[in-house]
């Protein structure tokens, strides 16, 4: 029991998310993730695949099931969910940096705030983090002075801050100019390899082939079908084979 | 080239005009034989009259050279009075005065009505903004709330205050609220004050807050802010800065507004202005002056935000 427990950080089961409007986001949704596991969410648009993984922070709530992180249940009402937030990191499509405070800045306010770090050690660990993204000669400049490929990496560096457990990954690339992906993707395969566990939702396949542990295709809010990836695009799941057919 | 000389000739014309409006404005005074008499207005700002100390009560008057001093004893009794600080005396040793007689006069500079006026007018404007901006805060959070309670408390009260006028409002405060919490009139002017452009403050708070982007507050909460923090941290400075335009119109309105205290015999500067009006009897140049003194206060205050504005956009 214990070793089951250690080894699963993430376990939803049979996740339902209804909304006011009668919309049924998500159906029966269950998925266990191990620890440094990587794992990635494919699938069509309006299919999902990012409320489910807004769901695993409670940016979204649920209307059906359970999902316990490192143990902890979110649906429980005793639950501090703004606790379970500070392992679980989280990386926007539209990145969210905070426009109004610098490179630096952004990377140090949570730590400062929620773990009530000194201002100097929260400064000379963000510096670290951000030397880690690369983007060592850019710590002062404010978002607007950034690009975006810029702008994801100290998203990532800001979510790291809090030292998670867990980092999801809402689309990271999409809102990228082609050849701004390359920079976010090259730190992302970086923390996948030291262990990070990961959830990624996204559209780069090439991504999916190299880093994932387990590739999971989403589809009407179901959870059609995971496997690894060599067996993932080798399968002739009828419906994978349809998204796959568009998007390859 | 010739774009600029273009330009040169709008700006005359601007002038131009300047100087006919001007012109407009003597020649109608002229029209209804009016006097202008300038030379009145400065006595009301600050004044060089030397003042008279008066006696406070009927007694003996006794002039001490030496050490400049004049103690008037009281034939009731009372404590004596001691006047030391004068510059001419207007008794002899031993005279016997009245309550009321002039014994002394003090020369040098005292500040005139207008200027007195003016200092109510601002204090009244400072104390109230700062009351207003902390009502609006909390009714433009309160607007926005998921609470039912906080957010009809809300729009009841922005609704309210926004549908009535705020000379309405003054007179409410000042003969109903005033009455029953024994409020003196500045604090009741206060109240009136704070209390509309309260109102009118939420609102912008709540279109400042609601204009940033709900990626920001997901951000923040997902870092494990709470909603407090993240509001704090992450969204009202930023709410900050898009309101500031429209904070600055509404604080000068406040400035504006405060004149109609004076109904409630609030000397500011609007009842001062009409106070000198009466002694005087120049109204165009003392509402003249009122006016140019009311645009020295707003003028300032929009100075201020707009510096302000200026160095909020280093992240722009």
């Amino acid at each position: 029991m214990t070793k089951q427990v250690d080894e699963r950080i993430i376990r939803a089961e049979n996740v339902d998310k209804i909304y006011p409007n009668g919309c049924h986001a998500l159906k029966q949704v269950s998925l266990d993730i191990k620890r440094g596991e990587v794992v990635v969410i494919i699938g069509p648009s309006g299919s999902g695949k990012s409320t489910f993984l807004r769901t695993l922070n409670q940016l979204e709530t649920i209307s059906e099931g359970t999902i316990r992180i490192d143990d902890v249940s979110l649906t429980d009402k005793k639950t501090n969910i703004n606790k379970v937030r500070e392992e679980v990191g989280m990386v926007f499509q539209s990145f969210n940096l905070f426009p109004h405070k610098t490179a630096l800045g952004n990377v140090m306010l949570s730590p400062v705030k929620v773990l009530k770090k000194s201002k100097k050690e929260a400064d000379s660990e963000g510096r670290e983090l951000l030397k880690r993204v690369g983007l060592a000669e850019r710590m002062n400049n404010y978002p607007s002075h950034l690009s975006g490929g810029q702008q994801q990496r100290v998203a990532i560096a800001r979510a790291l801050a809090m030292m998670p457990k867990i980092m999801l990954f809402d689309e990271p690339t999409s809102a990228l100019d082609p050849e701004m992906v390359g920079e976010v993707l090259d730190v992302m395969k970086s923390l996948a390899s030291d262990g990070m566990t990961m959830v990624v939702v996204t559209h780069e396949m090439g991504f999916a082939r190299e880093v994932a542990d387990r590739v999971v295709f989403m589809e009407d809010g179901e959870l059609v079908f995971e496997e690894s990836p060599e067996r993932f695009f080798e399968s002739d799941n009828p419906r994978l084979q349809r998204f796959l057919g568009q998007v390859l | 080239m010739e774009n600029k000389s273009h330009l040169l000739l709008w700006k005359g014309l601007f002038l131009l005009i300047l100087v006919g409006l001007g012109f407009g404005i003597y020649a109608s005074s002229k029209s209804i034989d009016y006097t202008w008499r300038w030379e009145r207005i400065p006595q009301y700002i600050v004044s060089t009259e030397p003042t008279e100390i008066r006696a406070p009560f009927d007694g003996t008057a006794y002039v001490d050279d030496a050490t400049n001093t004049i103690t008037i004893e009281s034939d009731m009794g009372l404590d004596p009075l001691i006047i030391k600080d004068f510059d001419e005396a207007m008794i002899y040793d031993g005279d016997l005065v009245f309550e009321g007689d002039a014994v002394a006069e003090q020369t040098g500079w005292t500040i005139g009505p207008i200027t007195w006026g003016l200092w109510i007018t601002l204090k009244l404007s400072v104390v109230s903004l700062v009351f207003a901006v902390i009502i609006g805060l909390f009714t433009g959070l309160a607007r926005i709330s998921h609470n039912p309670v906080l957010r009809y408390l809300a729009i009841t009260y922005i609704e309210l205050i926004r549908g009535t006028p705020l000379l309405v409002q003054i007179f409410i405060f000042y003969f109903f609220i005033g009455t029953v919490l024994s409020l003196d009139r500045f604090t009741a002017g206060v109240a009136a004050l704070s209390v509309f452009t309260g109102a009118y403050i939420a609102e912008i708070v709540r279109s400042g807050i609601q204009s940033i982007h709900p990626g920001q507050m997901e951000a923040a909460r997902s870092l494990g802010m709470n909603y407090v923090q993240a509001m704090v941290n992450v969204i009202l400075p930023q709410a900050f800065k898009r309101t500031l335009p429209p904070m600055a119109g509404q604080f000068i309105n406040l400035i504006k507004d405060s004149s109609l205290v004076s109904v409630i015999s609030i000397t500011d500067l609007t009842k001062a202005g009409r106070e000198v009006v009466s002694s005087t009897f120049a109204p165009f140049e003392v509402w003249f002056t009122v006016a140019l003194l009311y645009l020295v206060l707003t003028g300032a205050l929009s100075w201020a935000i707009q510096y302000l504005e200026k160095r909020l956009s280093a992240s722009d």
